[in-house]
C-alpha cells in the first residue's frame, strides 16, 4: 500500500515537473508556441469542409489524382532520413561530437514520419477505414502491394525510433546505464531501415508502368541522395536554434561535419538529376512530353516552369554553398545553402516529382494542378503541427539530459560530456600576437625572443585572420634567390599548403590563411586528428567571435598525456 | 480459422463498440460496414447477411426498395469485348447509358467510358480530343476511340491495392469491394488507362434515373471517397444480357462476349478480323480489342 502511494507521488511529481518543462517558459516560447497554435487551429478548420464534403474541395481530380498532400508526404519521408545520417558516423565511425546529438535527429525523424503518415491520412478517401491496412486485423496486401510495405516500412521506422529515444531517456531519467546491448541493435537496425523506408516509398512511383515519369529506374538512388540533403540542412538550421535557446551545447565540429556529408550527397544528387533529364531528352520518345512540362511548359501549360526552375537555381547555389569549404564554415552562409537546398529540394521532390507524373494523363489529357487554399492551410496545419510536437519532444529531452527532469531517488547526474580533455586544458594561454601590417623583422624578433615558433595574425577586431610560422619565416627570405626558394618549397611544404610560403615583406603577405583553428571545448582526439591529417605543428584556438585564446602545439599534446616514466631496470637481476 | 478468430474478435469488438457510438448517431449511418470482410472471403451466409444489410440500407437512403444480388461468375466464363474502330461514330450514347445503367454519380461527373476523337492517321493519345462537341458526328479527318477498363489479364491497378480491396473475379472482371477500399487512389495511379474514377464528394444521383436492380460488385449505389470502375455491367452479363453500352450503340461497334465460348461474337471477332490492344507494351494483356471491320 505504502509502495503504491510512493509510486503514485512519483508519478505526480514527474507529471508535474514535465508540465513546467512543457508549458513554463521565456515570452519567445509562449509567442513561438501561440503562433503555431494558430497555424494549427486555422489548417484544422481548413479541414472541416473535406471532411464535410469530400476531396472535391481540393483541386485534385480524375487526371491528377494526387497533389499536394502526397507531395509533402514524399518529401517528408525524405526528412526522415536526417536521424540515420546522424547515427552512422555517431556509431559507425564513433564520432563523439555528433553522438550527443543523435537523439535529436531520431526526434526530428519521429516528427517527420508522424506528419508524413498525417499527410497520407488526410489524402485518403476514407481514412475511417484506415484499420484495412493493418496487418491481421485488416487485409493489408502483403507481398504484391508496394504501398502495402510503405506503410510497414514506415510505422516500422517510426516504432524503432520511438523506442530507442524512449529507451535512451528513461534511463537518463532513472539514472541508470543504458543496456548496450538492447539498444545498440536497434540504432544499428535503424540504418539501413532508413534506406529501406526511402527505397520503398521511391517504389511506390517507380514501379507503376503507367507513369513513364516515375518509372525510371534511378528514382530511388535520387530519392535517396536528395534525401540526405533536405533533413541534415534542417538538422543544421534546428540545432543552431536549440544551442542559441538552450543550454544545450552542440558543437560546430558536429555541424560542420554535417555539412560535409551533405556536400557529397548534393553532388550525387544533381548527377543523378543530370543522368535522367539527359536520358529523357536525348532519347527524345513520348515519355519526354511529363518532364518538357515540367521544364518547359507542354501546349502553353506552364504552372509548374517557375518553380521547377526556382529550385533548380536554388539547388545549384545550395550546392555551391556546401561545396567550397570556406563557404560551409561560415554560418552565414552555411544557413543561405541550408534554406536554399531545403526548399529547393521541397519543391523539386514535393511537386517537381509527384505533379508531372500525372501530366499528360494516360489518354493524353492535360489537367494543370495547383493546390486549392483549403489544401495550402491543411498541410501549414500539419507542418505547425509537427513543430509543436519537435519542439515539446526536444524540451522533454533537453530538461532529461541536464538533470532538470529526473527521478528523485535517481543519482545525482554527472552532466558528462565524456569528451575527456579539452583544448582548454592543455593550451598555453596568454597567446601573442600579431597585426597583417607587421614586418618580418617585427615577427621574427617575438618568434625568437619568446622561443616560440609560429604567431597568430589578428585584425584591428583582435580577429584571427592567419598564422606566421617558422617555415613561412624562412620561405619570406629566401626571395633573393627564386630557384632555391621554388626547390625548398616543393621539398618543405606538404601539398595541401602549397599555396603557404608566401615572398612577401609583412605579415599579411607571408602567412597561411585562412587559419586552422579549433574551439576551446574541442576533445585532445580531435586536435590530434586536425593536426595530423592537415599537417601542421600547432593549432590556434579560438572563441565564439574568432578571437585566439590559446595556441596548442605537438608538444602539448606529447606532454598531455602524463606519459609515466619505464621503470630502471636492475643492472644484475639476480636473486638467491 | 485465423479468419474466423479474426471475424469473431470483430464482432466483439462491434458489439462494444457499435453499442456504445450508436446511440447518439444518426439512424441511416451503416455500421456494420467497419466490421465486414471483404467480399471475396466471404461464406455463403455472410454474402446473403451482408447483401440484405445493404438492401435495407440503400432502400432506407434512397427511399425506394433496391435489390443488391451478389451473384458469382458463371463456370467456363471469361468475358471479352471488342470495340470496331471503323463503326464507332463518337456520339458518346455508351458514356450516357452507361451513367444511367450503373448508378454513377452525376455531380461530381464520373464517366466510364471516355470517347477520343482521334486524328485520321494518328494513334497519339497526346494529340486526342477529349472535349470534342459539334453540331454532328462523325467529323471528317477524324475517327473515334472509346476508352474504358480494358479489364486487364495482369492488371496492375490489382496488386497496388494496399487493402487487397479490388480483384480480379473468376470471369475475368476487375471488381471494387466498395466497403473495403480505403481511397488511397494509388489503382488510378497505376492505371495505364484513366479507367479508374475516385468518389470526390458523395455521389449524386437523381431519385427519378436511380437504377434499384444492383450488383454487390457492380452498379450499387458508391460512397463517397472510393474507387469506382466499368465492370462490364456484371449485374447484366452474369444474368446473361449485353452490358449497357453494348445495347445502346446506334452503330453497333461494340462487341461483347465469353472468350471461352467458340460459338460467342467476341470469338467470332478475334476470328475473323485483325485486332490490336491498347498500349501492349505494357503487359497489361487486356481482354478489350480494337478492330476495324471496314475498309
Amino acid at each position: 500500500m505504502t509502495e503504491q502511494t510512493a509510486q503514485v507521488g512519483e508519478l505526480r511529481y514527474f507529471l508535474g515537473n514535465l508540465f513546467s518543462v512543457l508549458f513554463k517558459g521565456g515570452r519567445l516560447y509562449y509567442a513561438w508556441l501561440a503562433g503555431l497554435s494558430c497555424l494549427l487551429v486555422v489548417g484544422f478548420i481548413s479541414f472541416i469542409p473535406q471532411v464535410r464534403d469530400g476531396l472535391a474541395i481540393t483541386n485534385m481530380r480524375e487526371q491528377v489524382s494526387w497533389g499536394f498532400y502526397i507531395s509533402n508526404f514524399c518529401f517528408l519521408v525524405g526528412v526522415a532520413a536526417a536521424a540515420v545520417l546522424l547515427v552512422i558516423p555517431a556509431y559507425i565511425y564513433h564520432f563523439k561530437a555528433i553522438k550527443k546529438i543523435v537523439a535529436f535527429g531520431e526526434l526530428l525523424a519521429i516528427t517527420a514520419v508522424i506528419m508524413a503518415i498525417t499527410f497520407v491520412m488526410v489524402d485518403t478517401g476514407r481514412p475511417d477505414r484506415f484499420w484495412h491496412a493493418f496487418p491481421i486485423l485488416g487485409s493489408l496486401n502483403l507481398p504484391r502491394s508496394i504501398l502495402g510495405w510503405d506503410i510497414v516500412v514506415l510505422n516500422g521506422y517510426l516504432i524503432i525510433n520511438l523506442i530507442a529515444v524512449t529507451y535512451m531517456a528513461t534511463t537518463t531519467y532513472f539514472g541508470k546505464e543504458p543496456n548496450k546491448r538492447l539498444i545498440m541493435p536497434l540504432i544499428l537496425l535503424s540504418i539501413p531501415w532508413a534506406i529501406m523506408l526511402h527505397s520503398v516509398t521511391a517504389f511506390v512511383f517507380n514501379g507503376l508502368a503507367a507513369r513513364p515519369f516515375w518509372n525510371a529506374s534511378i528514382l530511388a538512388p535520387r530519392f535517396l541522395a536528395s534525401a540526405f540533403c533536405a533533413g541534415p540542412s534542417l538538422m543544421i538550421l534546428v540545432f543552431q536554434i536549440l544551442r542559441k535557446v538552450t543550454k544545450f551545447e552542440i558543437r560546430d565540429s558536429a555541424i560542420f561535419k554535417l555539412a560535409e556529408i551533405i556536400s557529397y550527397a548534393m553532388a550525387i544528387n544533381l548527377f543523378l538529376l543530370v543522368a535522367e533529364v539527359y536520358k529523357e531528352y536525348y532519347s527524345d520518345t513520348h515519355h519526354f512530353a511529363p518532364m518538357i512540362y515540367l521544364f518547359f511548359g507542354l501546349h502553353e501549360h506552364n504552372n509548374l516552369v517557375p518553380w521547377i526552375w526556382s529550385a533548380m537555381v536554388f539547388n545549384v547555389i545550395g550546392f555551391l554553398l556546401f561545396l567550397i569549404p570556406k563557404t560551409r564554415k561560415n554560418f552565414v552562409t552555411l544557413n543561405i545553402g541550408c534554406v536554399l537546398l531545403f526548399v529547393g529540394i521541397w519543391i523539386e521532390k514535393g511537386m517537381g516529382l509527384v505533379i508531372p507524373g500525372f501530366i499528360p494523363d494516360p489518354l493524353g489529357e492535360i489537367y494543370e494542378y495547383m493546390p486549392s487554399q483549403n489544401e495550402v492551410l491543411v498541410a501549414i496545419g500539419i507542418y505547425a503541427f509537427g513543430a509543436i510536437l519537435y519542439t515539446m519532444l526536444a524540451r522533454v529531452l533537453i530538461a532529461i539530459d541536464t538533470g532538470i527532469l529526473r527521478y528523485r531517488s535517481a543519482p545525482p547526474l554527472v552532466i558528462d560530456y565524456d569528451d575527456g580533455v579539452v583544448a582548454q586544458d592543455i593550451m598555453s594561454k596568454g597567446v601573442l600576437t600579431v597585426t597583417p601590417e607587421a614586418t618580418i623583422d617585427d615577427i621574427r624578433s617575438i618568434l625568437v625572443g619568446n622561443r616560440i615558433s609560429g604567431v597568430p595574425v589578428v585584425d584591428g577586431e583582435n580577429k584571427i585572420v592567419g598564422v606566421v610560422s617558422e617555415t613561412d619565416m624562412v620561405f619570406s627570405l629566401m626571395h633573393q634567390d627564386l630557384e632555391l626558394y621554388e626547390k625548398f618549397k616543393s621539398v618543405m611544404v606538404p601539398r595541401e599548403r602549397q599555396r603557404g610560403g608566401k615572398l612577401g615583406k609583412t605579415a599579411a603577405e607571408i602567412m597561411s590563411s585562412p587559419a586552422i583553428t579549433a574551439r576551446e571545448n574541442t576533445p585532445l582526439m580531435e586536435l590530434t586528428e586536425i593536426i595530423t591529417s592537415r599537417k601542421i605543428s600547432r593549432i590556434v584556438i579560438v572563441d565564439s567571435q574568432e578571437h585566439p585564446v590559446g595556441v596548442v602545439s605537438q608538444i602539448d599534446i606529447v606532454k598531455s598525456q602524463g606519459l609515466s616514466p619505464a621503470p630502471m631496470q636492475p643492472e644484475i637481476n639476480y636473486t638467491i | 480459422m485465423k479468419q474466423l478468430t479474426r471475424r469473431s474478435f470483430l464482432k466483439a469488438s462491434s458489439a462494444g463498440l457499435g453499442g456504445t457510438v450508436l446511440g447518439g448517431c444518426s439512424e441511416g449511418f451503416d455500421w456494420a460496414t467497419y466490421f465486414q470482410d471483404r467480399f471475396e472471403e466471404m461464406s455463403p451466409e455472410e454474402v446473403q447477411k451482408t447483401l440484405k444489410r445493404l438492401e435495407k440500407y440503400y432502400s432506407n437512403k434512397y427511399k425506394t426498395k433496391i435489390t443488391v444480388k451478389g451473384t458469382p461468375s458463371k463456370e467456363n466464363t471469361v468475358f471479352g469485348y471488342a470495340l470496331d474502330l471503323s463503326r464507332c461514330v463518337g456520339c458518346r450514347r455508351c458514356v450516357y447509358a452507361c451513367v444511367d445503367e450503373n448508378n454513377i454519380s452525376r455531380d461530381v461527373q464520373i464517366h466510364y467510358i471516355r470517347v477520343l476523337k482521334m486524328k485520321d492517321g494518328d494513334m497519339n493519345l497526346e494529340e486526342s480530343d477529349h472535349y470534342y462537341n459539334p453540331d454532328k458526328v462523325p467529323e471528317d479527318d477524324s475517327y473515334y476511340m472509346p476508352v474504358q477498363c480494358q479489364q486487364c489479364d495482369n492488371p496492375p491497378c490489382v496488386k497496388v491495392c494496399p487493402v487487397k480491396a479490388t480483384w480480379k473475379d473468376p470471369d475475368g472482371v476487375v471488381v471494387v469491394d466498395y466497403n473495403r477500399c480505403i481511397g488511397c487512389r494509388d489503382c488510378m495511379a497505376s492505371c495505364p488507362y484513366r479507367a479508374r474514377k475516385f468518389n470526390w464528394r458523395e455521389p449524386e444521383i437523381p431519385e427519378d434515373k436511380l437504377n434499384t436492380e444492383t450488383h454487390y460488385l457492380g452498379n450499387r449505389p458508391r460512397y463517397r471517397g472510393v474507387v469506382e470502375k466499368c465492370h462490364f455491367c456484371l449485374q447484366r452479363t452474369r444474368e446473361g444480357r449485353y452490358p449497357a453500352c453494348v445495347e445502346i450503340c446506334p452503330a453497333g461497334a461494340r462487341k461483347f462476349g465469353n472468350l471461352l465460348d467458340p460459338e460467342s461474337e467476341i470469338r467470332l471477332v478475334l476470328e475473323n478480323f485483325r485486332t490490336f490492344r491498347l498500349k501492349e507494351e505494357l503487359n497489361t494483356q487486356p481482354k478489350f480489342f480494337y478492330f476495324f471491320s471496314l475498309g
